[in-house]
């Protein structure tokens, strides 16, 4: 065998082994984010190391920063079990952003209005039940009714006016942040300002969604009841999608309207109803924001939460259990960087970079797939052509 | 001095689950009119496009003039006076014909020698010339989007000729032509061979093949079967061949046995968006166990009759009846359950859903009914059951079976799947719009046939085709439409292709 055909078969085992670590199609959808969440790590470490620190040290504070490792010393009251619940604290609102924007996506949507949505559920329910002295039994579903009913109605009127006048979505739900945006900054100046924070007057705890310092074990503990319900509505999320009939009509108009309008379905209604449906979500997550992780409203901000949801989406592939995933690695890297900052010496942008580095790679998805199945091919011919030989 | 100006040699392309080409070795003679025979996914378009450098083959030597080269790109093939015209033009719409012939290779002048500016005048001038030249007549300053589907295509060949393109490559230029069209389009290639090009003709239609080329290439399932005299070889053999066993487009087709009136169009009218009255107080007849043609040149209001029946298209007066009821203001799903299968001319964009499995697509218009779905939960299984039998019942070859996503499958399996879904609807009104437009022979039979055995099961069937072949072997009544009004309906027998070609053209009014 001349020298060439062995090099040839040298690159072929590393083919080789690669595709078999990527697995068959069946679990590719699940090993090629993770291969490629591996990868962006290595592209960070190579940032890491030309800044002459160690990566590996920064992972591991960044993961120690998060919750999911313990830190040499905790202040009093604390352990990693309290930085973990504070991380699921945070994912909460993630996850239910991330789930909106999937929702719009599935059926050819493209909700760029979550933050807005956000804060409108997030001060409705703040005015209505937060500054109110309703016990916590009804005050804590209020909340989350009102934030429901505040995004599914904002959500259902984006999806009517692009039904009804043709008005493209990403428009006019741009507009209706900078309307929400401005005029409820207006309201919270004129009647809810704390003057000290800048901030809105805090609501009372009944009505928060996150169980503040609860004191168990003793730790003093944040415990979201947000993050339960997350995952509950992925999972009812999923299911819908994948069985429902009205899911199955979402994904029709979301793939191709026109075949969709020709089967017999009515795209208008379709398209309203995904819209209320990913205004539901994004209500929630603004509930679990403002009266979650936080329990007051900055005036004139839009929680970016609702933009990083965009992002998650496409990296969790629009799979609810996906977006679970996704915001998880996500919040993780957010949560851990000030820690990593602090310790590895790293700047804190770093883990902004990584995320960057993610979603970029993640981008790339259907191109990765497409070379293994093309590689297979050409090895499984090759395969064929010595064995005939 | 070179033998071939054009050769490839053993030419091997792989994608991911296909050998598209397989060892395929071909040999051109300069002025000569050489044609790639093959049914659709027989690999035709793929050798092409090497050649045209838009693959690169993973295999395989490519000679042009006695040299070896090459073709990394389409700008690379144009600079060795190799040029294409594609299936689907590749024009601006918007531009007139001058700007998109000069269009990345503009005449740049310079205003009093210093500010540059494009010559479109001197290259109006120019195109006028070219035009007259090989008889390709166009307004060089018209658009493109004031244009029909023959005067584009023009353009295309006049802007493979204006970069000197001495190999031409066509691929199914008559697709989209009348038969008038088609003549035109093919003294023109004669036209092009006497002032010296080499012409490569793709094609499944043999009888243009039998008319103007020289040698002809058999492909078939990637593989080359063999290269013909075309002046020695009957359409018979090239048609087996090609296929691989015997075909017949002959239908065999029992006397009509007309019923009572299935459905009645009556002074319909249709706007398209742009307000303008493309369907002008159309009215016929469909009878049990009839097959209605409507022929036409494309853009005729053809297409939006069958869309307003079915239900896709709003009217603007008249009215259609179903069976005695006037579905006019329906719904389409009402409709659907009323009883219209309707297999539309865009089997891409209306006729499937591409991203969904082929299972999907098959219960598409069925999902929401028992056994499919039990209030509001879809039963895979039994979705996924009905699809195994249609995928049996019709033949439908795909690698994953009730699974495979449609976009993978090839164009012919997928219409085989719209047919499939839209025949097992059992609809008493069956609409065809072009039902076997880009298909192969094997295919075009099995449909043809289809479509009679419903005729004679008793369905009444509407035909909207573009093929008069078509129309004049299966319509038992012909209607022919032209600018949205219907010229006239006669039995079949009645008409000559000649007269129904004239009406189509507007010429006897």
């Amino acid at each position: 065998m001349s020298e060439k055909n062995m090099d040839k078969r040298k690159g072929n085992t590393f083919n080789r082994v690669i595709l078999k670590l990527l697995g068959n199609e069946k679990w590719q959808h699940l090993t090629i984010p993770i291969f490629l969440i591996f990868l962006s790590f290595i592209a960070a470490s190579i940032i890491i190391l030309s800044l002459g620190k160690n990566p590996l040290g920064a992972f591991y504070n960044l993961l120690q920063g998060a919750g999911i490792l313990p830190k040499p010393s905790y202040a009093g009251y604390k352990s990693m079990l309290t930085d973990f619940l504070s991380l699921l604290n945070y994912m909460t609102p993630m996850i239910f952003a991330s789930l909106a924007v999937a929702i719009a996506l599935k059926g050819g949507l493209f909700n760029i209005g979550v933050s807005g949505q956000m804060l409108l559920a997030g001060f409705f329910a703040t005015i209505l039940i937060g500054y109110s002295e309703l016990n916590w039994v009804i005050a804590k579903p209020l909340v989350l009714l009102i934030g429901i009913i505040a995004g599914g109605i904002l959500g259902g009127l984006i999806g009517f006016l692009k039904y009804k006048f043709n008005i493209n979505e990403v428009v006019s739900s741009i507009m209706f942040n900078y309307i929400i945006q401005y005029v409820l900054s207006f309201f919270i100046h004129s009647y809810y300002i704390d003057p000290v924070s800048r901030q809105s007057k805090y609501i009372n705890d009944a009505a928060r969604l996150t169980l503040v310092n609860v004191e168990l074990i003793n730790l003093k503990m944040d415990i979201s009841i947000g993050f339960v319900i997350a995952i509950i509505l992925a999972i009812v999320l999923k299911q819908f999608f994948d069985k429902s009939r009205i899911g199955f009509e979402i994904k029709a108009v979301g793939a191709n309207s026109k075949g969709a309008k020709y089967a017999g379905i009515n795209v208008g209604k379709t398209m309203i109803l995904t819209m209320v449906l990913s205004g539901i979500f994004s209500g929630l997550a603004g509930v679990t924001y403002y009266l979650g992780y936080f329990a007051s409203i900055q005036p004139k901000t839009l929680p970016s939460v609702g933009f990083d949801g965009i992002a998650v989406a496409l990296l969790g592939n629009t799979n609810p259990y996906g977006i679970i995933g996704a915001s998880f690695i996500i919040s993780i890297i957010d949560r851990g960087s000030t820690y990593m900052s602090s310790m590895a010496g790293v700047r804190k942008e770093i883990a902004s970079v990584i995320t960057g580095m993610i979603l970029l790679f993640s981008a790339c998805s259907a191109y990765i797939q497409y070379r293994i199945r093309a590689k297979k091919d050409s090895l499984a011919f090759m395969a064929g052509r010595e064995a005939e030989e | 001095m070179y033998e071939y100006i054009v050769e490839m040699r053993n030419i091997t392309k792989r994608f991911p689950g296909i050998v598209a080409n397989d060892n395929i070795t071909i040999q051109i003679k300069k002025g000569e009119i050489y044609a790639i025979l093959g049914e659709n996914g027989a690999g035709k378009s793929t050798l092409m496009s090497i050649l045209f450098g838009m693959y690169e083959p993973d295999e395989g030597e490519i000679w042009i003039r006695g040299e070896r080269v090459k073709i990394l790109s389409p700008n690379h093939a144009a600079k060795l006076n190799i040029g294409m015209v594609h299936q689907h033009f590749k024009l601006v719409h918007n531009y007139t014909v001058t700007e998109n012939i000069i269009l990345g290779m503009e005449p740049i002048r310079k205003l009093g020698g210093l500010i540059p500016y494009v010559d479109i005048k001197g290259a109006n001038k120019n195109i006028a010339e070219l035009s007259k030249k090989y008889g390709l007549q166009v307004d060089p300053t018209q658009k493109i989007e004031d244009m029909n589907v023959s005067l584009q295509q023009r353009v295309e060949i006049l802007k493979m000729l204006y970069r000197e393109a001495e190999i031409l490559i066509f691929d199914e230029p008559t697709a989209l032509l009348t038969p008038q069209e088609t003549d035109y389009l093919l003294d023109i290639i004669e036209e092009l061979r006497k002032g010296g090009k080499t012409i490569i003709l793709i094609s499944h239609k043999l009888e243009e093949i039998k008319r103007v080329a020289d040698r002809c290439a058999i492909l078939r399932k990637g593989k080359l079967i063999d290269v013909l005299d075309v002046k020695e070889t009957s359409t018979k053999t090239m048609a087996n061949l090609m296929v691989g066993r015997e075909v017949s487009l002959e239908i065999e087709k029992k006397p009509a046995k007309f019923g009572p009136v299935v459905l009645e169009v009556d002074n319909l009218r249709v706007k398209n968006q742009e307000k303008v009255e493309v369907v002008k107080n159309v009215s016929f007849k469909i009878h049990k166990g009839e097959v209605f043609a409507i022929a036409g040149v494309a853009g005729n209001g053809q297409v939006e009759i069958a869309d307003a029946i079915a239900g896709l298209t709003e009217i603007d007066g008249g009215s259609i009846k179903l069976n005695g009821v006037d579905i006019s203001k329906y719904s389409i799903r009402e409709r659907t359950i009323e009883g219209i299968s309707y297999i539309p001319e865009d089997r891409q964009s209306y006729g499937l859903i591409l991203d969904f499995s082929l299972g999907e697509n098959l219960a598409l218009k069925d999902y929401y009914k028992e056994p499919f779905c039990h209030k509001g939960v879809l039963n895979k299984d039994a979705i996924n059951e009905y699809g195994n039998k249609l995928i049996e019942k019709y033949d439908i070859r795909s690698s994953l079976g009730v699974n495979t996503q449609v976009r993978q499958m090839s164009g012919g399996n997928q219409q085989k799947a719209i047919v499939a879904r839209e025949i097992e609807l059992d609809s008493p009104l069956m609409i065809f719009v072009q039902p076997t437009r880009g298909l192969d022979i094997g295919a075009i039979e099995n449909i043809r046939k289809m479509i009679i055995e419903e005729r004679d099961k008793g369905k009444a069937i509407l035909l909207v085709s573009l093929e008069l072949d078509e129309i004049m072997s299966i319509a038992d009544t012909i209607g022919i439409i032209f600018n949205g009004e219907i010229q006239k309906i006669a039995p079949a027998e009645e008409l000559t292709t000649k007269e129904v070609g004239e009406y189509m053209m507007g010429v006897t009014a």
